[in-house]
């Protein structure tokens, strides 16, 4: 376990100065941030004060919905393109070739991803509530807590997944795309999922962050219980005990796919 | 007891053109990198490989270090196949690859060298020592807080080699480990190679460097068309000019001029 704890710090370690040692990309990102939550902002007074999905605010609805769609399909990205710079420099043979088994090492390297974009998030949500006066009442932190923890789990799987069609296929840019523009459209992270046609809600039913930002919202911006907050809980274990082996599993086999035609250092 | 073993290996690299191959006009077929190789390596042999370019050299290599598997024979390391059992046979293995920037570019190359030292599972007591002593010991130790997007291709090519060493494998594996190395570079290398070798880790050295094979090497083996042309044991005797024409006679057509036999 402290081996495990050893190597989960020293990825975290090379992605945190790395990142700070471009050092125009912290600027910039907070540039950024604060430029798109005015936008939300103006966007939702621009729609007015009539317009309350699940009967809350407009932008506390947009600002969980996008931060938690940032969260999952930049966390997505940034893995997957950590992936394309190990294929590019040459880094991926290498580290597929160490002591540290495959599986182990793509979750660390996924977790690691994923801890980064949680800080952005955390960040993201507090400017939203000391910039942009969003009001939480009595929120529920440990059940907002318990969904965003099975939601990054579930995150981590699906960059696994791509990261294993990358592996593969060299092309999972194109995957994260196609992701992201489903989330948008599907999972009610702008708008409510009642305004989508039954077909459409049906599918967006079966991806989990649909399932996340319900959690989210109720447990932030409703104070819902534990009670409430039961079924979306349930539907994330299910999705993160089957997403998680899976990919896992799906990647070992792209790995040996590609040792098997040379490809493991294609780009 | 033999640390590396080929058993009649081959390996064969696919070409799969795109859909739209009228567009442009990519090759087809199988190209057969490595056909029917046998080989073996005892406990602290350095066995060098000579070949012309694309003989297969570094993909005898990769496929030693489990970053590729054969599509026919077997690769033991240590007796763990690298088919079945890689993640045994990765735990004997270093590999210093021929890719320069194999590094993260905004990292020190001591702090590399502990990334891949952590990877490596060398534990996070020993890992200064160890990382000081590879930096020593690839004449790193002075750029050793530089960040690597500063090093010249030279000193990436010394990192590599502190990093195939953080983990004393018990096999070496080289790739052209002097190509970019000044001369007083590469003679250092070689008297650590021989040390390393003296202990008993088992190199493999793909090179085109004569002098190389000739003052390091105890075996050598010349590939032509991913094939074993021909094989010889060298030892203090065996001058650079021998080696020379030893390689020409096996690589070169017959009545071809060896180059370097000039008049």
């Amino acid at each position: 376990m402290s081996g495990l704890l050893d190597r989960l710090s020293v990825i975290l370690r090379r992605d945190i100065l790395t990142a700070l040692r471009y050092r125009a990309a912290s600027g910039t990102y907070v540039a950024g941030m604060l430029a798109e939550l005015a936008a939300f902002y103006y966007l939702a007074r621009a729609v007015g004060p009539g317009f309350r999905p699940d009967g809350v605010d407009y932008f506390p609805f947009l600002l969980l919905g996008t931060g938690l769609y940032g969260f999952f399909v930049a966390g997505v990205a940034s893995f997957v393109n950590s992936i394309h710079e190990a294929q590019l420099t040459g880094t991926m043979e290498v580290l597929m070739t160490t002591s540290t088994p495959e599986p182990e090492l793509v979750f660390l390297t996924a977790a690691s991803a994923f801890f980064t974009r949680t800080l952005h998030l955390a960040f993201y949500l507090v400017v939203g509530v000391v910039v942009f006066r969003v009001e939480l009442a009595h929120p529920n932190i440990a059940g907002a807590l318990a969904v965003f923890v099975l939601s990054m789990a579930i995150a981590v799987a699906a960059g696994i997944a791509i990261a294993a069609v990358q592996v593969a296929l060299q092309r999972g840019a194109g995957m994260v795309w196609l992701l992201g523009s489903l989330l948008w459209l599907l999972t009610g992270a702008t708008f409510p999922v009642s305004a989508l046609p039954s077909p459409l809600r049906q599918v967006g039913e079966l991806i989990p962050i649909t399932h996340s930002l319900d959690g989210l919202r109720l447990a932030l911006l409703h104070d819902a219980d534990w009670g409430t907050l039961a079924r979306p809980l349930a539907v994330l274990a299910v999705y993160t005990l089957v997403l998680l082996p899976l990919s896992v599993w799906l990647f070992g086999r792209a790995l040996r796919y590609a040792r098997r035609e040379g490809s493991l250092s294609y780009y | 007891m033999d640390t590396v073993t080929l058993e009649s290996v081959s390996k064969f690299f696919r070409h799969r053109p795109a859909l739209w191959n009228w567009l442009g006009a990519e090759r087809r077929g199988v190209t057969r990198a490595l056909s029917r190789i046998s080989l073996r390596a005892a406990e602290g042999d350095v066995l060098v490989i000579l070949g012309p370019n694309g003989s297969g050299k570094t993909t005898l290599l990769k496929l030693v270090s489990t970053m590729l598997l054969p599509d026919e024979g077997r690769v033991l390391v240590c007796d763990a196949d690298t088919a079945d059992d890689a993640r045994r046979a990765r735990r004997s293995v270093g590999f210093a690859v021929a890719s320069e920037r194999s590094f993260f570019p905004r990292l020190t190359a001591r702090e590399n060298l502990d990334f891949f030292a952590a990877l490596e599972q060398v534990s996070r007591e020993e890992r200064p020592a160890t990382i000081q002593q590879a930096l020593e010991a690839s004449l790193l130790a002075e750029v050793g807080d530089t960040l690597v997007m500063k090093f010249s291709s030279g000193m990436y090519q010394r990192l590599g080699i502190a990093r195939a060493l953080l983990k004393r494998p018990a096999v070496l594996l080289l790739d052209e480990p002097t190509r970019s190395l000044d001369p007083g570079g590469t003679w250092r290398l070689w008297q650590l190679l021989r040390r390393t070798s003296e202990l008993g880790t088992t190199i493999l050295l793909a090179t085109h460097n004569f002098e190389e094979a000739a003052t390091i090497g105890q075996h050598v083996v010349v590939l032509r068309h991913g094939e074993v042309a021909a094989e010889r044991r060298v030892g203090h005797q065996t001058s650079i000019e021998d080696l020379r024409s030893f390689y020409f006679r096996e690589i070169e057509p017959e009545g071809a001029e060896v180059p370097g036999e000039v008049g």
